[in-house]
């Protein structure tokens, strides 16, 4: 199975999603640099250049906020997930606002350095060595070309030519990233002890993050019922008719249990393609269609239907007290398992 | 030269090579590791930024696939089994990063008026 690539993937929902987005980037940046430019405390008269620095830093802060909410959030609760599907669009985003921002700091603080701006910018402040008065300079550097890295590495392509483990390694630059945003900015403008709000505003903002984070996690680890290594799903009747459970394993990976009429099968969760969510697709003419990028499995065997050659693990499960059971051992990709029947008119009995 | 100039020296060398390769890769390369990428030309120019910058990482994935190096099973694994310890980890840096902040900074004298030096103009 081939999909070619093309630059951008929109459909109605994302240019719905990149619309609000801009408009919301287009809000933002109206009230604190033009409605009300008082709001970011600005003690004493500023240059245009800081107030659009301190309006588009301010807004890139806000952005990897809500993109770093956006994955907790939906694990937490499905009815964020529609949130995560153009997450991609939201970090682009947010990478090109953060580089505004530089771009305004760079050609205020450090345009009349008889040295090259760039230069001094990193060799203005050196001491490493101490908090008080650390370059936090250095600090927003780092976050921006990891910003940077992130969205230059956002393209479908990337995951694909990378394989998924090396992709999803680099894109955990992000929590290094915001964390050196935090620490930017509570050693950097946060110094100045007028600035009472906004340090509020930005320890909620880490308080939320880290606590959203820590709340999935816990959630996904939590401790259900197991026989003999088996993992603990749900009751067969939670299961809707050609949709799917999506459960956390002890080694990390993620297994989707569908149910087919009265039959349920259970395959992984990662499509072969580009590692696609397939327990939120659909099933179609006995095949789950993946929700990224289209391609299908026949859920029995993890097989796509011919001429195709994907294929993806598949898992044993059964019921056991009422509840769906999963061998976390996987069985080789393409392996044929026999559906449990489960018909919802006993089992709801 | 300080050790700023040798960094943003280091960075115009990094960003030279990563167009060298972002020229081989993308002329040459792509279409013969990637099906997706055979015949398709309008979304290569959005790969150059990330070629320019982990363009280390793009040479040894070409040279892997090209030799055929590595289990293909393993693509198929991403590290989520680390992602709580990463969380608590992220988490912890956040708290740091906050308490650190508001732990060294200065009460500025509020009563003190300021003492012109020097007449306007001098």
């Amino acid at each position: 199975m081939s999909v070619k690539y093309i630059p951008v993937q929109w459909n109605r929902f994302k240019w719905g999603y990149d619309a609000a987005l801009l408009v919301g980037v287009g809000l933002f940046l109206w009230i604190f640099v033009d409605l009300a430019p008082g709001i970011l405390s600005h003690d004493r008269p500023i240059s245009p250049q800081i107030h659009n620095a301190r309006a588009f830093g301010a807004c890139a802060f806000l952005m990897m906020t809500i993109v770093l909410c956006m994955g907790p959030l939906a694990r937490l609760d499905r009815r964020f997930l529609p949130l995560l599907y153009n997450r991609r669009h939201f970090g682009v985003m947010t990478a090109v606002v953060a580089l505004s921002h530089a771009y305004f700091v760079l050609n205020w603080y450090f345009a009349a350095s008889p040295t090259d701006k760039f230069v001094a910018a990193i060799g203005s402040n050196t001491s490493f060595g101490q908090i008080s008065g650390f370059p936090f300079e250095a600090l927003g550097i780092f976050a921006l070309i990891s910003l940077l890295v992130l969205a230059a590495t956002s393209h479908d392509f990337w995951m694909k030519f990378l394989t998924p483990p090396v992709w999803k390694s680099l894109h955990y630059l992000i929590y290094p990233a915001y964390a050196a945003v935090v620490g930017h900015i509570m050693l950097g403008t946060l110094q100045d002890q007028s600035h009472q709000g906004f340090t509020i505003v930005v320890a909620a903002s880490a308080a939320l993050v880290g606590g959203l984070h820590i709340a999935a996690g816990l959630r996904e680890r939590r401790s259900l019922p197991s026989t003999a290594g088996w993992q603990a799903l749900c009751p067969p009747d939670q299961i809707e008719d050609g949709r799917a459970r999506i459960a956390m394993l002890p080694d990390g990976n993620r297994v989707a249990v569908f149910r087919h009429g009265d039959k349920l099968s259970a395959i992984a969760n990662a499509c072969a393609h580009q590692n696609g969510p397939l327990g939120e697709g659909r099933i179609l003419d006995c095949l789950v269609t993946c929700p990224w990028h289209g391609f299908q499995y026949d859920v029995t065997n993890g097989q796509s239907p011919a001429p195709f050659t994907e294929k993806i693990p598949t898992y044993r499960i059964k019921i056991e007290d009422g509840m769906v059971f999963v061998d976390p051992d996987a069985n080789p990709p393409g392996t044929f398992v026999e559906p449990l029947v489960a018909p919802l008119s006993e089992v709801s009995s | 030269m300080t050790l700023a100039d040798g960094l943003i020296s280091f960075a115009g060398w990094w960003l030279t090579l990563g167009a060298g390769v972002a020229a081989a890769f993308l002329l040459i390369g792509i279409d013969g590791i990637d099906e997706d990428a055979d015949g398709a030309y309008a979304f290569r120019p959005l790969l150059i930024p990330g070629i320019l910058l982990i363009w280390p990482l793009v040479l040894w994935r070409w040279l892997r696939i090209k030799t055929g190096a590595g289990h293909w099973l393993h693509r198929y694994q991403p590290p989520r089994a680390v992602h709580f310890p990463v969380a608590i980890l992220f988490a912890a840096a956040l708290a740091f990063a906050v308490l650190a902040g508001l732990a060294v900074r200065q009460e500025w004298p509020s009563d003190i008026q300021p003492e012109r030096l020097s007449e306007a103009g001098q």
